[in-house]
């Protein structure tokens, strides 16, 4: 039962990642591209860490594991937002809404 | 093969294209590029720690994770201020 977990566990979480790969092979823009890259780090690694940790429980695996995980799960959106102020920044100059232009993703 | 090395065999194969990718394109759409190759990087790690058996690999995935991103952090920061 264990390993069927654990199988099932490693097929989502290398799933998410070849998807989000293709996902930035094939999207147009920079900041389409961006959205693709944080599945990975956050449900791929969260996922992966999950199966060591269901075969080898908390041993010292599993903490490193969840440490990875736990790592990837927090700095892989920081990195996200930080480059995509960096394509903001370079592309209009800033970082702030210009004149006239409106906010998107929200009512 | 284990089904943790057959795992680190595809997530290493998913490099080849982000690779290549790095190497052609717009400046960010680079830089999208070496963020995902380093998070796949790290994965790819505690898979291979795991399907060899070592506990020193899972050490070297954890420091992979805070490196690269300190490095890719720093390589944006400098390409928002000066390029």
């Amino acid at each position: 039962m264990t390993s069927v977990v654990v199988d099932v566990l490693l097929a989502v979480g290398v799933s998410v990642a070849v998807a989000a790969t293709a996902g930035v092979l094939l999207m147009r823009s920079s900041l389409d591209r961006l959205h693709y890259v944080t599945p990975v780090s956050v449900v791929s690694a969260v996922v992966v860490a999950a199966g060591v940790v269901v075969k080898e429980s908390f041993d010292a695996r599993g903490l490193k594991a969840i440490l990875v995980a736990v790592t990837l799960l927090f700095l892989g959106p920081l990195l996200t937002q930080a480059t995509a102020r960096a394509a903001r920044v370079e592309q209009h100059g800033g970082w702030r809404l210009e004149a006239g232009e409106k906010r998107r993703g929200r009512r | 093969m284990n089904a943790w090395l057959a795992a680190a065999a595809v997530v290493v194969a998913t490099l080849l294209p982000v690779g290549i990718f790095s190497f052609r394109g717009p400046m960010f759409d680079r830089v999208v590029g070496l963020e995902l190759a380093s998070v796949l990087g790290t994965l790819a790690l505690v898979l291979l720690a795991e399907g060899f058996d070592r506990d020193i690999y899972f050490d070297l995935a954890v420091v992979f994770a805070v490196a690269s991103f300190a490095g890719t952090l720093a390589f944006v920061r400098f390409l928002e201020r000066w390029l």
